[in-house]
């Protein structure tokens, strides 16, 4: 079964405790919710996990492997991607090239089949086209198709880092403020879209979001983090009634 | 008859450098990674052919052979400890590895005939053609080169591959994200650079048949930044353009310098002070160069697009 434990992760930046002792699991195919307040460490949380941070300490396991220790391209050959909160936008690549960037294994990532391998090259690429410009569609990033993804808005490069999250496709994917920036309609579409692959597909989701109200309906269990601790895990409703997490919240904002 | 041969000397030095300026720009433009040392490459195509045809005797197809090889391996090389290195330090290491080579051509005598340089040094087909014609024959030989050379590197930018140089160059960490060995693919950029630079020394040392150390200063590195910044980056056509601006240019003036009361060594310092605010004045006034990166468009199917 496709699960992420964590145990006793530390991260610290000098005197700072960043991560204090973190456990946690995120199940398969479900949608694990990370919410706390502004700077208790829910990015540093993923940095860690994606491999972009070293640890202070700790173990990750991911379907069953350790996988802290290896460098971040080859966790999400394992399976497990992530976004980033301020997005990663290739100045000079369009939004359709950033889709096609992301499709996983493609040949013609070698040079010497890039140039002798042509046609079997040029097949996948027409495959992942059309794969690209579906899931555009969804995103409703069609008609940006040709912009340079460094002149979109900041919601539009939000969507555009799901984008090449689906595209990608690994079975964890973790979404560090996914919908920050973009507008409630499109917002709610698109947790309606996590959801549905989460259940057609059976991928699992692993959210920050830093408001409780976007992703309380979609997510099977939130985490709460504080100042680099697990404060409190439950169902929506369990976490909404917290008081403890109330409290966090009030005096973090 | 002549300035005929000045033009054709002058069309052929232009092809050595649009060789070197593709190569460079396939590391800079396109994948982000800053060589000061690019002449390193140069200097290695240029020895390891010269040296595998006089001394070790072998035929010359196995000196052009060798000159690439020799010279993608040293990208290779220079990538292993450079490779986890950021952006700056990366710079100074190349512009070390490119000092390293030549002092080594410089002091090696035992290999490199030191500061006397490798001398009659063979020409293919030499035997084919009369005195006269020969040069143009080797114009040819270079236009072919920078042609195939074009049309192989553009079908790289143009994969899978070049996308993720390209997105390298603008958001490594990105391409982490995505699972890309962006390590590997640095080495893979530097390793066909080097070929290609490679390729640029083979075919100079066998057009002037005599090489040195001199050749290869830090000095040729500066004009093939110059190319790549006046031509425009992330673009072939852009290098090979620089590389006509710059050297119609450098030996242009080379030529007037007979009809200006000033010694050679002050129009040498000139020339590059010029070439130097050419420089200053394009990263300011158009940083994108003459041709500028050309955006990826695909080809869609009817049912996508309505
Ligand atoms: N690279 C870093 N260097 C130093 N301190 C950092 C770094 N990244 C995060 N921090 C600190 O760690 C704490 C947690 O940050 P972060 O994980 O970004 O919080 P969150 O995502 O929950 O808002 C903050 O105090 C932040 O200033
Ligand atoms: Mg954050």
């Amino acid at each position: 079964m496709l699960t992420l434990t964590i145990r006793d992760l530390q991260k610290n930046f000098g005197s700072l405790r960043a991560l204090d002792r973190v456990s946690l699991e995120v199940q398969g195919n479900s949608i694990v919710g990370l919410i706390g307040p502004n700077g208790s460490g829910k990015t540093t949380l993923f940095n860690v996990v994606s491999g972009f941070y070293e640890k202070d300490g700790g173990e990750i396991y991911f379907k069953g492997e350790r996988i802290d220790g290896l460098r971040p391209d080859q966790i999400v050959k394992k399976g497990l991607s992530r976004t980033f909160q301020v997005c990663k936008a290739p100045e000079k690549l369009t939004v359709l090239e950033n889709m096609m960037l992301a499709a996983k294994s493609q040949i013609g990532e070698d040079p010497f089949s890039a140039l002798f391998r042509r046609p079997r090259v040029s097949m996948l690429e027409k495959a992942n086209l059309d794969r690209a410009m579906d899931l555009l569609e969804v995103l409703q990033l069609v008609d940006l198709r040709n912009e340079y993804a460094g002149d979109l808005s900041g919601g539009q490069k939000k969507l555009l880092s799901l984008g090449r999250a689906f595209m990608l496709d690994p079975d964890l994917i973790l979404l560090d403020e996914p919908t920050a920036g973009v507008n409630l309609t499109l917002a709610t579409q698109l947790l309606k879209v996590i959801r549905e692959l989460q259940k057609k597909e059976g991928k699992t989701f692993f959210i920050i979001e830093h408001s409780m109200k976007v992703i309380s309906d979609i997510c099977d269990k939130v985490l709460v983090l504080n100042f680099g601790k697990i404060m409190a895990e439950g169902t929506p409703e369990e976490i909404r009634k917290d008081e403890q997490v109330l409290k966090a919240y009030l005096s973090g904002a | 008859m002549p300035v005929i041969y000045f033009l054709i000397y002058l069309l052929t030095m232009i092809g050595i450098y649009s060789l070197l300026a593709m190569s460079l720009n396939f590391q800079v433009g396109f994948t982000g990674l800053i060589n000061f040392g690019q002449v390193a490459f140069f200097c290695i195509g240029a020895y390891a052919s010269s040296l595998l045809v006089t001394k070790a005797g072998a035929p010359l197809i196995l000196g052009f052979v060798g000159g690439m090889a020799l010279s993608g391996l040293f990208g290779y090389i220079i990538s292993i400890p450079t490779k986890s290195l950021k952006a700056d330090y990366w710079a100074i290491a190349t512009l070390a590895g490119g000092e390293v080579v030549r002092l080594l051509a410089l002091n090696e005598g035992w290999l490199t005939e030191g500061p006397f340089g490798v001398m009659s040094i063979p020409q293919p087909l030499r035997w084919l053609f009369s005195k006269d014609s020969y040069p143009l024959f080797y114009l040819f030989l270079i236009a072919a080169c920078v042609l195939i050379i074009y049309f192989v590197l553009s079908l790289l930018t143009n994969s899978p591959f070049g996308r993720n140089l390209k997105a390298i160059r603008d958001e490594e960490d990105l391409c982490l994200s995505l699972g890309k060995n962006t390590r590997k693919l640095k080495l893979q950029a530097m390793v066909v650079a080097g070929m290609v630079a490679g390729l640029a020394g083979a075919l100079f040392a066998h057009y002037i048949t005599y090489i040195s150390p001199e050749n290869f200063k830090p000095i040729e590195t500066f004009l093939m930044w110059a190319m790549i910044i006046v031509g425009g980056r992330g673009n072939h056509l852009g290098a090979i353009l620089g590389a006509v601006v710059i050297q119609l240019f450098n030996v242009s003036t080379r030529f007037i310098g007979g009809y200006v009361p000033l010694g050679s060594d002050t129009m040498a310092a000139l020339r590059m002070v010029i070439i130097g605010l050419l420089i200053v004045l394009f990263l300011l006034y158009a940083p994108e160069g003459l041709i500028r990166e050309r955006k990826k468009v695909y080809h869609l199917k009817r049912k996508h697009i309505e």
